[in-house]
């Protein structure tokens, strides 16, 4: 690969500015602007408890998302390991409970005073960039030898098993899922694809039959078909469905929800709050917010494409094959198509961390597009 | 470098990102991309250029995800996927009903009711305090830190008290707190209160029987079988009335009952005192729920002279006419076995069995032998554990080694323990014509009967019942007589064992005896546990004056509802039947008239 340097100056603020997408900032502010009116509505047509404090948040969150997008791409590359290792801390110290909060029944939350963070939220898109960082560099030569893995696998391994342990399975598999999508955009051969997934495959009746306990077996197969336990697991994802129902076409109404009024639905404000959409605004508020995630995905997608440097393309990819994941698995839950638990609609539901750290991605997806001709070389040099 | 333009198209995934995509810039690379796709067969591809393709492919994948997620959210809001949801709210297939009991004749003894529970969702409770505050207003007897702790708990189902009334139920219903709910259950009810405890045993809220028939036919009762016991509602009550009749008079610390079909071996009546409420088996003492009719083993004293005399008869040592010498205690190294009714004479066999003669029983068991008398009395089932459908069944204590004391001490019921339902058992076949059947507490059909095995001949049989009606005309039972009912029996009073030996004054006083006597039907044991004397007994508690009695009320009140017809004893032919030819023969000989 041949290092070509940028024949231009370094453009300034003024000028950077101008280069904004600014369609994915207002994505991202429609977006939010859902989120913020969905919790309004949560809250029985009230600011408080939540609505208030997310747009404080959303606030902050614009802020950040714009200077992450005015950094060049070059320093990101730069800081990537960095990153990773500072999101890899967070999570070891929120595991060995310096500061860890126990929410929601499992131990994510690390309390920096001024927020409240999920350090593995925060992971998702450090390991995007060190993954890209990491793969920017090698050759299809490189590519082509086992020994090229086993890098990228510790970098996934690592925050994954402290993510386990947690114990966040949902998170998990969200981490690894958004690792393989870049090994798969970065080159990586078919076949090593398929020999994993086999050996995963294999691997899991043995553990089945094996390690796990009946007790264990029995929360799996309740993961697996909530319905086998209606007044525990399967709950919310029944009141979810029948909250589905109920809205129709075009909804009850702003505020005008009953099932979660009525409390039926839990987590609504966050996990539940795609529910609460689809029951005030029916099928056509559902489809309308995937319109514009769709929107944002392919946005980012051009971005990708648009993007002369492997490493810039694997950020633009990775930033938008994580924030996909979280929206298919938030909405696949509470359709009851996937089982899962605990996942948070991006820019939507209720929370600090997932909003500020999927701002954190948009601004690094945007910081791609800016700055997508500065070319640099497997080491970042110009 | 150059492709047709027609394939680049399609290779396009979408029109929309053309339409999203910003105006190409001077070095073309939207094109250049489009071209470096189609190259693919290029060897010496980059990773950028593989990446490229890739990018195409996942974005296809991308495609059809969404599509799949906007078709189900079609399906579940308008198609009524969520309608299959609510169905499956509904709860899961009811278990069946926990089966009826029935006595005898129909008369429910339990049944299962709906009720209601409530429960709570801590996690939904907003103020666990306030919340267990309230609830403890309506629900006194569960203790308010009780309360807190379960609706403070991390758990997402806690009871906060099961089994209200429609009462309680409204009150909790209008204090509104959110995260407390009500559940429909059932309960298991006791129309008859304490009357049957002791053989019904109670069940759990969970439906699981815990004691007596519940327990020993939990399985048949959950899968909803009714099961009809061959108690007699009537006769229990009556039983169970006499005793506690008894039981208070003489302060006594409990008491015992049996009434037995002594030709079907049905349990008619099965009472042990004290008993509890099986409808609330929490409160009931440890006392309260032990079963003294089956669980109880006691020294039964001369009741067991029954057996014994049978046994002397059966074997032949000795005969209505035969007889012993009783005129002076045996001496077994430091053992003295005396008469409580001393005569201090040769006895005959009626004699010794009238004044319930030790010394005459304990020389009639030498002559049959440790192993004869061993023998006799696994026949009659009292050395093993009574089979009687109930869990809480005694083991009968009885010496390992069988040596000659023990035999003759076993003769007049010392050093050795059976409950009262077995020896009730045991006396229906020596009043019967001699018929072992199990005793149960199953209501048998006539053909249903067992043929019975025979351990005795008839002629013992009718001996015997001779010399039980003699107990009563002119012996130690006469307080057991009830005037056309033809009644006959055996007393027995044992010391019972406490620290340091035999209690002078801590008694099982009992009455073991059957009626009609003439055409025996029905077998009825009382026994009273610790009686104490009174004015009216002249301070006395032994049997003849606690018990016969007792069981004199009892057969006077049952007799007539069994439909048995009081006779005139004192016809010819009655007095035929019930005649005992006593020949008293100076000199102890043993004539043996077979």
């Amino acid at each position: 690969m041949t290092v070509l340097i940028a024949d231009r100056e370094p453009p300034n603020i003024l000028r950077k500015l101008l280069q904004v997408p600014w369609l994915v900032v207002l994505l991202v502010a429609a977006l939010a602007g859902v989120g913020l009116a969905m919790q309004y509505s949560a809250a029985g047509g009230a600011w408080d408890p939540w609505a208030s404090r997310q747009a404080v948040r959303f606030g902050a969150g614009l802020g950040l998302m714009l200077v992450v997008a005015m950094i060049d791409i070059r320093l990101w590359f730069r800081w990537a390991y960095l990153c990773y290792g500072a999101a890899l801390v967070m999570l070891v110290a929120v595991e060995v409970g310096l500061g860890g909060r126990i929410g929601m029944g499992a131990q994510r939350w690390l309390d920096l005073g001024f927020i409240q963070l999920q350090p593995s939220e925060l992971m998702k898109f450090t390991l995007v960039l060190v993954l890209a960082r990491y793969w920017h560099g090698r050759t299809m030569e490189d590519m082509g030898r086992i020994i090229w893995l086993m890098v990228p696998l510790l970098l996934v391994a690592m925050p994954t098993a402290l993510v386990m342990k947690q114990p966040d399975l949902g998170m998990a598999l969200m981490l690894t899922g958004g690792a393989i999508g870049l090994a798969w955009i970065a080159g990586v051969r078919w076949w090593k694809f398929a020999l994993a997934f086999a050996a995963i495959a294999a691997a899991v009746p043995t553990a089945w039959e094996y390690y796990l306990r009946d007790y264990q077996r029995q929360r799996v197969l309740t993961f697996l078909d909530p319905t086998r336990d209606p007044l525990g697991a399967g709950y919310h994802i029944i009141q979810s469905k029948i909250a589905l129902g109920s809205g129709g076409v075009f909804g009850k109404g702003f505020l005008q929800g009953t099932q979660h009024a009525l409390n039926f639905l839990p987590e609504k404000q966050t996990d539940f709050i795609f529910t609460m959409l689809a029951e005030e605004f029916g099928l056509v508020g559902g489809m309308g917010l995937l319109g514009v995630y769709l929107t944002l995905f392919l946005y980012g997608y051009l971005i990708a494409f648009r993007s002369q440097t492997q490493f810039g393309r694997l950020v633009a990819i990775g930033v938008v094959w994580t924030i996909f994941l979280a929206v298919f698995v938030n909405i696949a839950m509470v359709m009851g198509l996937i089982p899962a638990k605990g996942a948070a609609l991006p820019m939507v539901s209720y929370g600090g961390s997932s909003m500020l750290v999927t701002m954190f991605g948009a601004g690094l997806l945007m910081s791609v597009w800016i700055h997508r001709d500065n070319r640099f070389g497997p080491r970042g040099e110009l | 470098m150059t492709a047709p333009e027609a394939p680049a198209q399609a290779a396009m995934p979408q029109p929309d990102l053309a339409t999203a995509s910003p105006p190409a810039r001077a070095d073309g690379t939207g094109w250049n991309l489009v071209q470096r796709i189609l190259r693919r067969q290029d060897r010496g591809r980059t990773p950028v250029e593989v990446g490229r393709l890739r990018l195409a492919l996942v974005f296809g994948a991308f495609t059809v995800v969404f599509v799949a997620i906007a078709g189900q959210l079609v399906n579940v809001s308008l198609l009524g996927g969520g309608v299959e949801a609510r169905q499956l709210v509904a709860r899961k297939p009811a278990p069946p009903e926990r089966g009826e009991i029935l006595d005898r004749n129909g008369q429910l003894l339990a049944a299962t009711l709906p009720t209601t529970s409530v429960y709570a969702d801590p996690r939904k409770v907003l103020d666990a305090e306030d919340t267990a505050r309230r609830l403890h207003q309506v629900f006194p007897d569960v203790p308010l830190a009780t309360l807190v702790e379960r609706l403070a708990s991390e758990r997402t189902f806690v009871y906060v008290r099961r089994n209200i009334s429609p009462q309680q139920m409204q009150r909790v219903n209008s204090l509104g707190l959110p995260g407390v709910y009500f559940q429909e259950e059932t309960r298991r009810l006791y129309p008859q209160g304490p009357v049957v405890s002791q053989v019904l045993g109670f069940s759990d809220v969970d439906n699981q029987g815990l004691g007596g028939v519940e327990r020993q036919f939990n399985d048949r009762l959950r899968t909803g079988e009714t099961i009809q016991l061959s108690l007699d509602l009537r006769v229990q009550h009556m039983l169970r009335q006499e005793l506690i009749t008894a039981m208070t008079r003489f302060s006594a610390i409990g008491a015992a009952g049996v009434v037995l079909d002594a030709r079907t071996a049905e349990v008619l009546a099965m009472v042990s005192l004290p008993d509890f409420d099986p409808n609330d088996p929490g409160r009931a003492p440890d006392d309260a729920r032990f079963n003294r009719a089956t669980l109880g083993v006691y020294e039964m004293g001369s009741t067991f002279k029954i057996f014994n005399t049978a046994m002397g008869l059966e074997a032949g040592v000795t005969s209505m006419s035969g007889g012993y010498d009783a005129s002076a205690p045996i001496r077994i190294g430091r053992f003295e076995i005396n008469d409580d009714h001393a005569k201090n004479r040769w006895m005959s066999t009626p004699e010794i069995f009238k004044y319930s003669s030790n010394i005459g029983s304990a020389k009639m068991a030498l002559d049959v032998g440790a192993a004869g008398q061993r023998q006799f009395l696994e026949r009659l089932r009292l050395l093993q554990p009574s089979r009687l459908e109930v869990p809480e069944v005694g083991r009968p204590q009885f010496p390992k080694a069988w040596r000659p004391i023990n035999v003759m001490t076993i003769a007049f019921g010392h050093g050795i323990s059976v409950s009262p339902m077995m020896l009730a058992a045991a006396t229906a076949p020596v009043v019967n014509g001699g018929f072992w059947r199990e005793p149960t507490l199953l209501r048998r059909e006539l053909e249903e009967v067992p043929a019975g095995e025979p351990i005795m001949s008839p002629r013992t049989s009718a001996d015997m019942r001779r010399l039980m009606r003699l107990v009563v005309v002119e012996g130690t039972g006469r307080n057991a007589n009830v005037d056309g009912y033809v009644t006959g029996g055996k007393t027995g009073t044992a010391e019972k064992i406490g620290a340091g030996g035999y209690q002078k004054n801590k008694r099982i006083s009992s009455f073991v005896g059957a009626f009609p006597l003439h055409d025996p039907k029905y077998v009825v044991f009382v026994m009273l546990d610790e009686p104490k004397g009174i004015r009216e007994t002249f301070g006395f508690a032994t049997a003849g004056w606690v018990a016969a009695p007792t069981f004199a009320r009892v057969v006077s009140r049952i007799g007539p509802l069994l439909g048995v017809p009081p006779v005139d004893e004192t016809t010819p032919e009655i007095r035929q039947i019930m005649a005992v030819t006593e020949t008293p023969r100076p000199g102890g000989q043993r004539v043996s008239q077979r």
